[in-house]
């Protein structure tokens, strides 16, 4: 029955949003209407996708989606998460999302009605595409066509709090650029006056900030659950998550640009169609199954060629429109060596040639295997040797960037800064000579704390402190930064010095970790709801009274027959102990221990960059 | 400095930044990618030792071998040919017999040392590379997606 309605209510709003888009131009409808319009089909999209949700919450097996990736035992956390665990359901959240935007942008005030409603009818456009690939090859309400009491379960590696929330996150951070898309080309037919570029900037700020977490939540997981000690890959999955991630804050760094009059419109009409047109190549390509990634999703034929003709569809009319219509003739840049407009421009560069570089790194294989016939891949070794390097200046420039004029190429107290460099330099390099060397390692350290150094002086010797939500509007730029350079600071200290011990203990034994003595105590096996947990239990730090308890070992999922890891950390604020359980041999373990320092720093940094993408929103 | 100068200073900077971002990829594709092979596939010619390479195909029934609690042995096969692979560490979660799996490492003599070892990720996925390879081979199992 649910899933009736939700069916029902996706085709209704389906054809709302195409009787909008056809008769949005002939029949002129007032505004209020056309938006009331656009709220109604919103929200019949929402009404499906709770409908497939209530589905799984009642653990219905007649809906075909639900049998395949559900089970009755589940715990109610991941009956919901179940709705978008898997690739019909993931789509249809991606076309809720759509409407939810819609939806918040119907109610933008101070932008001009034929503005809004073109805007309205774009959106209307995408809701049709992904509608109708929805219907046709990714249904989520098809009827079990065989009667049973029982599902079939969901992959246990997506039974995670952490990965429960991150699809939603993503997504709201992927589809987001769906509205900055729409204004865009907006923009480019009715480029009235500047007032829809601070709408832009705004849409694209909340976008950002959301594909932020999404991003830092998928690698959390990655972190504590694939039980391998990095919380990044490079996989695939991951690379067309960072592009739309890098080409966005390039956006958002472009739109700051926007001051009265002197703005580089086409620039940020093109990023805008960019960022959208990533996003969709990503969500669409993981699932169309062209890529190899170590988890990517199953996928068949017809799906991906359906794919492929929206990303078509979107990224051609985008740019065709592009470059078909001129925006109105903006003034000059005030470029000069150097202030804020030209490290702008220097930091959009490098941005967009770090994406780039990401994108070939993830299609060559690709691309080789149709020119060659050669399978390859591409891994850690190649990302991280050339879009580290092409990131450092523009690091270098980060820092100072928030405190250069907008007209001239003075900075004020120089001096400060250049004294700062030099102590801070003299420093890391003590550091490095007397502790480990290691030249990514003392770049890293050196630019991560340059960064946040030089915004903590720009901060005091520029403002006055006040505690008010003006000043901290002000500051923003710098906050922001400042987390960029905790978070380089974390990731220097995680990759570089991270340290890995091997032991093979038998139960009773202990060990030395980092100077801490460790009692492995004994092997446990528990059931559980819907797994059976083996667990190596740890003491460390024995020989204090507040010893810390860690766990870690595996979980048997009996309905799926799979195995996951389930590393144990200790988490102290400037590191993570991890533990990993492996095989065993005649009541031998073997155990494997990663220090990770300053991990928590990474977390941190995002979490301050989140919060000044909130801030920004709230300024004009 | 003059304006003219200033904004030749900063094409110029452009230039240099995009001119060293082409040498970098330039450079990483030739050095820092990894060949992927089907057992079969292998020849002498491709056993050059310390060049990293992916071997993907299926862990061969009966080949698997525990030497210690973390050091194992077993074959990779595509059923026209195998290879001995020897591997120190944890196993990922989903390793097992007859399933499918991709391993990083180099070859020491007719030895392949790996360095990783990726399992499939759910029951019914496989990698596409994989799934080309043995398509070709014609060791496919129908039940795999």
């Amino acid at each position: 029955m649910s899933s009736l309605v939700g069916f029902l209510s996706l085709v209704f709003a389906i054809g709302i949003n195409f009787y909008l888009f056809l008769s949005g131009y002939i029949f002129k409808f007032q505004i209020q209407k056309f938006n009331l319009l656009i709220r109604f089909s919103s929200l019949l999209t929402l009404l499906s996708f709770f409908s497939l949700m209530y589905a799984y919450l009642v653990s219905d097996f007649s809906n075909y989606n639900v049998f395949q990736n559900s089970h009755s035992n589940k715990p109610l956390i991941y009956k919901i998460s179940g709705t978008w665990g898997n690739h019909e359901g993931s789509m249809l959240l991606w076309l809720s999302i759509l409407s939810i935007f819609s939806f918040f942008f119907s109610f933008t005030k101070n932008i001009d009605e034929n503005f809004q409603r073109l805007t309205l009818i774009i959106q209307s456009l995408l809701h049709i595409l992904f509608g109708l690939f929805i219907v046709f090859t990714s249904n989520p309400f098809l009827v079990n066509s065989i009667l049973v009491n029982e599902g079939l379960g969901l992959n246990p590696i997506l039974q995670d709090p952490g990965l429960a929330v991150h699809p939603p996150i993503l997504y709201a951070g992927y589809v987001g650029y769906s509205i900055v898309f729409s204004i865009a080309i907006a923009g480019l037919f009715q480029d009235t006056d500047v007032e829809w570029l601070y709408v832009a900037k705004k849409w694209s700020l909340i976008s950002w900030t959301f594909l932020t977490g999404g991003i830092a939540l998928g690698s959390y997981w990655a972190y504590y659950e694939l039980g391998w000690g990095g919380w990044w890959f490079w996989d695939p999955v991951e690379n067309i998550s960072l592009m739309p991630w890098i080409a966005g804050l390039a956006l958002v760094h472009s739109l700051m640009m926007v001051r009265g009059e002197q703005a580089i419109k086409k620039w940020i009409i093109f990023l805008s169609i960019l960022c959208f047109s990533l996003s969709v190549f990503g969500t669409f390509l993981v699932r169309s199954g062209i890529l190899t990634s170590v988890h990517s999703f199953a996928a068949d034929a017809s799906r991906g060629i359906f794919i492929l003709l929206i990303f078509f569809i979107v990224t051609g009319f985008g740019f065709l429109i592009f470059l078909l219509k001129e925006p109105q003739k903006s003034n000059a840049l005030n470029l000069l060596f150097i202030n804020k407009v030209s490290a702008l421009v220097i930091n959009n560069i490098l941005m967009i040639i770090a994406t780039l570089t990401i994108l070939l790194g993830t299609i060559y294989p690709i691309i080789i295997e149709v020119l060659y016939n050669k399978r390859i891949s591409v891994g850690g070794p190649y990302f991280n040797s050339t879009v580290i390097p092409i990131m450092i200046p523009g690091f270098l420039l980060m820092s100072i960037a928030p405190i250069l004029s907008w007209q001239t190429n003075k900075i004020q107290n120089s001096k400060k800064y250049v004294l700062g460099f030099i102590v801070l330099s003299i420093l890391v390099l003590i550091h490095s000579y007397f502790l480990d060397y290691n030249t990514w390692g003392f770049v890293g350290l050196l630019l991560g704390f340059w960064i946040i150094l030089a915004s903590i002086i720009a901060i005091f010797s520029t403002y006055k402190f006040k505690f008010t939500i003006k000043f901290f509007q002000i500051i923003n730029p710098h906050i922001a930064h400042i987390g960029v350079g905790i978070a380089i600071v974390g990731i220097t200290c995680s990759s570089v010095f991270q340290n890995e011990l091997d032991f093979n203990l038998n139960e009773g034994d202990e060990f030395n970790v980092n100077g801490k003595t460790v009692l492995f105590e004994k092997i446990e096996t528990t059931n559980q709801i819907n797994f059976q947990a083996l667990r190596g239990k740890f003491l460390f730090d024995i020989e204090k009274n507040q010893s810390k308890k860690i766990e870690a070992g595996k979980n048997y999922y009996p309905v799926s027959k799979m195995i996951t890891s389930e590393a144990g950390i200790l988490h102290q604020w400037n590191k993570d102990i991890y533990f990993i359980l492996g095989d065993q041999k005649n009541n031998e373990w073997f155990v494997k221990v990663l220090i990770n320092p300053f991990v928590s720093f990474i977390w941190l940094g995002v979490i301050i960059m989140m919060y000044s993408g909130l801030i920004a929103v709230s300024r004009r | 400095m003059s304006l003219r100068f200033q904004r030749l200073l900063l094409i110029f900077l452009t230039l240099v930044i995009l001119l060293s971002a082409v040498l970098l990829i330039l450079y990483n594709t030739r050095e820092n990618v990894s060949y992927f092979y089907t057992p079969s596939e292998i020849n002498k010619s491709d056993m050059i030792i310390n060049k990293i390479i992916r071997i993907g195909g299926f862990v061969e029934n009966d080949s698997f071998k525990k030497i210690s609690s973390s050091s194992f042995k077993f074959r990779i096969t595509d059923e026209k040919a195998s290879i001995l692979v020897t591997f120190n560490g944890i196993l990922p979660d989903l390793f097992r017999e007859g399933q499918g799996a991709v391993i990083e490492g180099t070859f020491d003599n007719n030895v392949f040392n790996a360095t990783n070892v990726f399992a499939k990720h759910d029951e019914n996925y496989m990698p596409a590379s994989i799934k080309e390879g043995l398509r070709d081979t014609g060791y496919w199992n129908k039940k795999y997606k």
